[in-house]
């Protein structure tokens, strides 16, 4: 059997280790847009900051694809995919399969601001190419503009002040972090990034991109100038559905997938940040992280082997450290019962709950714990009697659990 | 199989033995001594978690399919040749990731090292033939270091004690089983 995997991220690779650990024989080829073996884009913003070196962000020894009798084709955008005769189109090669796992991914939403795309010394902050086009550019940077306070935008805050440079960061919405927090939230990490020297400016919607002949100049934004040498645009990632057109794959924001990974065309299955789950607990939601594209890709690989295995579910959880607080955001922003927790120093844990159910959680400053109320809200446990407990840091696994006394141990 | 912990939430009376030992156990010195005079102070990775009278040594599963190592985007976390799970703190750059999977509160994010911490299942003992050091340190068998095997025929034994002789044990009461018999009261 010839399976073709797109991509040569945590879900591919999460994918061909699983397949080959099931299956010595079947010939497994990876089609890689970048040139680079497979590296972990989570670190990359601590890469330009200097504390993580190039090497640990490859995960995987250097002959790994040799090890596994991978064939990896680099330096392949594939550009159509022809599923009646079972053929994937790069430029003008092709490649045959029996099945073919989509898993390349997302690509940087690039909001369309004049003079944005194509300027030097305007980067995304997705690729290792990217995180090496910052390093290049540092040191002939004084001020740089962040576009947008997701997380990706963050780290990338964090990195260039680490480098001395003169940082302010670009909001549109009211408040920093809006897909992770609440206003109350994103205050304390506001202050804490206005402590650390980062100019923040919400409300903010960039307008236009400056330029001259060393390239960006300064970003005009809610009716002012604010120069700069390097912009670092962070205004989200989206599914990459790009090259599903004419293959009559369905897709909405992103590719649509059961729980076994497969999408409407049989023998196409997809993983990692470019699914869609339409019968997930939150449904339509495209969630691009670390452990759903591992899961998923492992899931995708077992069924591609025809091995029945479901996934039970995308992790909606997300962490974030901004200069040393950490910030961890699961489920919704807004709920009819707030339970709220503070240490008076700085830490603030808020539980969302809806109809005795856990529906979301912020935690800043202290995120011990998260995993287990994530767990009660996937699992739907009602909560009304844990009461405010559920804030506490101490809130544990015991909660959970129903002591076993039919049997006398002691 | 292997040797692994096992847990009987009914026998813990919270005394702390367990967090004590871990702690002198991941110190530098391995002494009681030397880890109370060491800067940082060594952390424990098992937890007594409580609720009223109810108390159970938390710590890390080991599961199968573990969260934490999927989770994990710099391959800090991983998996030693005792199926035990670890992490390996060079790599870890304290993302805090596996903290909000963890669907049992096993790994603690660590705010002085800026690195997650867990339970590791003490490689250096077991490479000696020892228990754990929570399992060794445990007074009243709670924690008990042994094969999945060897722990379901305990329990049949327990269940059958219970079924024949249905009554309490003869013995005098001492402090344990008061504070036994208030846990079962909870």
């Amino acid at each position: 059997m010839k399976i073709l995997i797109i991509g040569n991220g945590p879900a591919a690779i999460s994918a061909a280790e699983t397949l080959r650990a099931q299956d010595k024989g079947c010939e497994i080829v990876l089609l890689s847009k970048e040139c680079v073996p497979f590296y972990s884009p989570c670190p990359l913003a601590e890469y330009v900051e200097g504390t993580v070196s190039r090497e640990r962000l490859f995960l995987r020894a250097p002959d790994f694809y040799d090890q596994l009798g991978l064939q990896i084709h680099y330096g392949q955008a594939v550009t159509r995919i022809d599923s009646a005769a079972r053929q994937v189109w790069a430029g003008d090669q092709a490649f045959s399969y029996d099945r073919l796992l989509l898993a390349h991914g997302s690509k940087a939403f690039v909001p369309p601001i004049p003079g944005l795309a194509g300027t030097q010394g305007v980067f995304e902050l997705k690729t290792l190419a990217d995180a090496e086009g910052v390093l290049a550019r540092i040191p002939q940077a004084k001020r740089a503009v962040v576009i947008g306070s997701g997380f990706i935008g963050l780290e990338a805050v964090q990195a260039l002040v680490h480098h001395g440079l003169q940082v302010t960061l670009l909001e549109a919405q009211n408040h920093v972090l809006p897909s992770m927090l609440d206003r109350e939230m994103a205050d304390i990490v506001e202050q804490q990034l206005i402590q650390h020297g980062v100019i923040v400016k919400t409300n903010h919607l960039a307008e236009r991109v400056l330029s001259n002949a060393q390239g960006v100049c300064g970003v005009v934004a809610g009716g002012e100038e604010i120069p700069c040498e390097l912009l670092i645009c962070a205004a989200g990632v989206r599914a990459d559905l790009s090259l599903l057109e004419g293959s009559g794959i369905a897709s909405n924001r992103g590719i649509l997938v059961d729980e076994r990974m497969q999408t409407n065309v049989e023998g196409i299955y997809a993983a990692g940040d470019v699914i869609e789950r339409p019968d997930a607990p939150d449904k339509h939601q495209v969630l691009p992280n670390w452990p759903n594209a591992v899961t998923t890709g492992r899931v995708a690989a077992l069924n591609m082997l025809g091995i029945p295995r479901r996934h039970p579910g995308l992790e909606a959880v997300n962490v974030v450290r901004v200069f040393g607080l950490p910030i961890a955001s699961f489920g919704v922003q807004q709920s009819e019962q707030v339970l709220r927790w503070h240490n008076g120093q700085g830490a603030v844990r808020k539980v969302l709950v809806s109809q005795e159910r856990i529906v979301g959680g912020m935690l800043v400053g202290e995120v011990n714990g998260t995993g287990v109320l994530h767990e009660l809200m996937k699992k739907g446990v009602n909560v009304a009697k844990f009461g405010e407990r559920l804030t506490h840091p101490g809130f544990g696994y015991i909660h959970s659990m129903e002591p076993l006394r039919a049997i006398r141990w002691a | 199989m292997s040797k692994t912990i096992f847990t009987i939430p009914e026998r813990c009376v919270a005394c702390k033995s367990c967090e004590l030992a871990c702690a002198v156990e991941h110190s530098c010195s391995k002494t009681l001594v030397g880890a109370m005079m060491e800067n940082p102070p060594p952390q424990r990775r098992i937890n007594i978690e409580s609720v009223g009278a109810f108390t159970y040594p938390s710590r890390c599963q080991h599961c199968s399919e573990a969260s934490c190592v999927s989770a994990c985007p710099t391959g800090a976390m991983q998996r030693d040749a005792h199926d035990a799970v670890f992490s390996d703190s060079d790599k870890c750059i304290g993302c805090w990731m596996c903290v909000i999977v963890c669907p049992f509160g096993g790994v603690t994010a660590d705010q002085s090292s800026k690195k997650a911490l867990k339970c590791d299942r003490c490689p250096d003992r077991v490479a000696k033939g020892e228990a754990p050091a929570c399992v060794s340190a445990c007074p009243t068998q709670t924690l008990l270091y042994v094969t999945p095997e060897e722990f379901a025929t305990e329990r049949r034994k327990a269940t059958a004690k219970a079924a024949f002789a249905n009554s309490e044990p003869t013995a005098q009461p001492n402090g344990m089983d008061i504070l036994r018999s208030l846990k079962r009261a909870n």
